[in-house]
């Protein structure tokens, strides 16, 4: 999965299931969408199947810290490439 | 200190429609809200033998962002909506609702079941891995105080939090314990309400019990028939009612409209049975709510009776009214134009008898065709009325022994 392709899965999931659009890759998401915890854990869930795999607790934890569309695709990059 | 406490705006979605005219039009019309289940409802709606529910079957134009919805069952939906159409009716600026001095009283039966199902849907789902489908958003959607906080995050509330739970208590509750908050200086305005959403669980419980009417389940606007002596039994609807509760020299100070004032309300329990009708503890309530409002028997010119049509509970109900009140004020049973709504009954009722104070109108028990006998000792109301009423009480009883009586005065 190139980078590009989850930059567009994740603009993609922004748009459709949390009226985000057309944010920058570096917006800090929390500041300029009010997109909050709550977001965020439906945000795993939905990186859950788009990645077809479980993510764990520990994984989970660290995603919390994520702030911009960059952080989420270095997260799902790492966790990847973990997988294989 | 005690401060007088006015209603300053109201909004009811209930089965005979949203919003005052609609809803009066077809009080004054006999128009009922019962209609059959729906169908699409494979769950349960196969095993009642009740086959009639108080509907809303139209749609609401809702106009909340996301950022709201993520958090919103059914039930807070049209909990935010009576919410939101009260704020904007009495005009309550942003400072005001986040100044502390505006609380919330809103509760519901059981959250919102249909979240709770879709719970129970991911355990017993053969294909679940883990717990991880239980949606993080899904216990803020369902918990018992779900409505309540969902108004106040909707609208930046930074007051008190009373979310009552008594089933068909909890919307008389909810105005009755708004109105103390502010009677007793703790606030200066509460929204006050209840909601419950479509829910065949409901139904199945009273079912079980034989509460349900289920004798018209080919002719559903026949029922239910409170004090009839052809009653059969409750039909549970969905629905929900706010209203502003305001401190008198407040709503003055803001050049609110007033559109009525709460003068008492008394809540008890009968201590002992959670089912069975109590004339012990409707009486007692009954006084004391009587007390409460500093107001003598025959000084009370309406009773919206809670008269949810089973059997055993409008005979009880009509002595404890005989007994506590005589024969002087006119009872009407609200329930029979659009079933019973279970946790909103209250609120709903309050605001269908507040229509009643302004018009001058009271409208009749729909489907009141033949007295029942162990019933007719009160001055039950069986075509519509012109007379301008003063005073009026709005009764509610639920499951658990709770008993509340509430009072409120025609503004003029």
């Amino acid at each position: 999965m190139t980078r590009q392709e989850i930059i567009d899965k994740i603009l993609e999931l922004l748009r459709d299931e949390f009226e985000i659009v057309n944010p920058d890759l570096d917006d800090n998401l929390t500041e300029k969408y009010e997109f909050d915890s709550i977001d965020a854990i439906a945000l795993l869930e939905y990186v859950e199947d788009f990645i077809a795999s479980p993510l764990t607790q520990e994984e989970k934890k660290q995603a919390m810290e994520i702030r911009s569309i960059n952080h989420i695709c270095d997260f799902i990059e790492d966790v990847l490439k973990k997988r294989k | 200190m005690e401060r007088r406490v006015v209603i300053t705006a109201e909004s009811a979605i209930t089965p005979i429609g949203h919003g005052k005219k609609n809803i009066f039009d077809n009080l004054v019309n006999g128009v009922s809200g019962v209609k059959n289940i729906k169908k699409e409802d494979d769950l349960l709606a196969k095993y009642l033998h009740s086959k009639v529910f108080g509907v809303i079957d139209y749609e609401i134009a809702y106009d909340f962002s996301r950022k709201f919805t993520k958090t919103l069952g059914p039930v807070s939906y049209y909990a935010c909506q009576v919410a939101k159409e009260v704020i904007e009716q009495a005009g309550l600026d942003q400072e005001l609702l986040s100044s502390g001095r505006v609380g919330i009283a809103f509760g519901s039966t059981h959250g919102s079941p249909t979240v709770q199902r879709n719970i129970y849907e991911a355990f017993f789902d053969p294909e679940r891995k883990g717990y991880a489908k239980i949606n993080a958003t899904d216990y803020l959607k369902s918990m018992a105080h779900t409505t309540a906080v969902n108004i106040t995050r909707m609208f930046g509330i930074t007051g008190r939090v009373i979310a009552s739970c008594t089933a068909c208590t909890t919307g008389s509750q909810s105005i009755g314990y708004g109105y103390e908050a502010i009677k007793f200086g703790l606030q200066d305005a509460m929204i006050c309400g209840a909601a419950d959403e479509y829910d065949t669980t409901t139904i199945a419980v009273f079912d079980n019990l034989l509460a349900c009417s289920t004798a018209y389940n080919d002719r559903p606007h026949l029922t239910p028939r409170p004090f009839d002596v052809k009653r059969d039994g409750l039909v549970v609807g969905e629905g929900a009612g706010a209203v502003l509760l305001e401190e008198y020299e407040h709503a003055k100070r803001r050049g609110a409209t007033i559109l009525a004032e709460v003068i008492g309300f008394s809540c008890s329990n009968n201590g002992g049975d959670l089912i069975l009708p109590n004339a012990d503890g409707v009486k007692r309530t009954i006084r004391m709510g009587l007390e409460n409002a500093r107001l003598n028997p025959g000084d009370v010119g309406f009773i919206s009776a809670h008269a949810t049509s089973t059997k055993v509970g409008d005979i009880v109900e009509a002595q404890a009214i005989h007994a506590e009140y005589g024969e002087v004020p006119l009872v009407t049973g609200l329930k029979s134009y659009i079933g019973h709504t279970m946790s909103s009954c209250g609120v709903i009722e309050t605001i269908f008898t507040l229509y009643m104070l302004q018009e001058g109108v009271i409208v009749p028990t729909l489907n009141l065709e033949e007295i029942d006998p162990r019933c007719n000792m009160i001055q039950h109301v069986t075509a519509m009325k012109e007379q301008d009423v003063s005073i009026a009480s709005i009764q509610n009883f639920a499951f658990g022994g709770v008993n509340t009586s509430l009072f409120i005065k025609k503004w003029i």
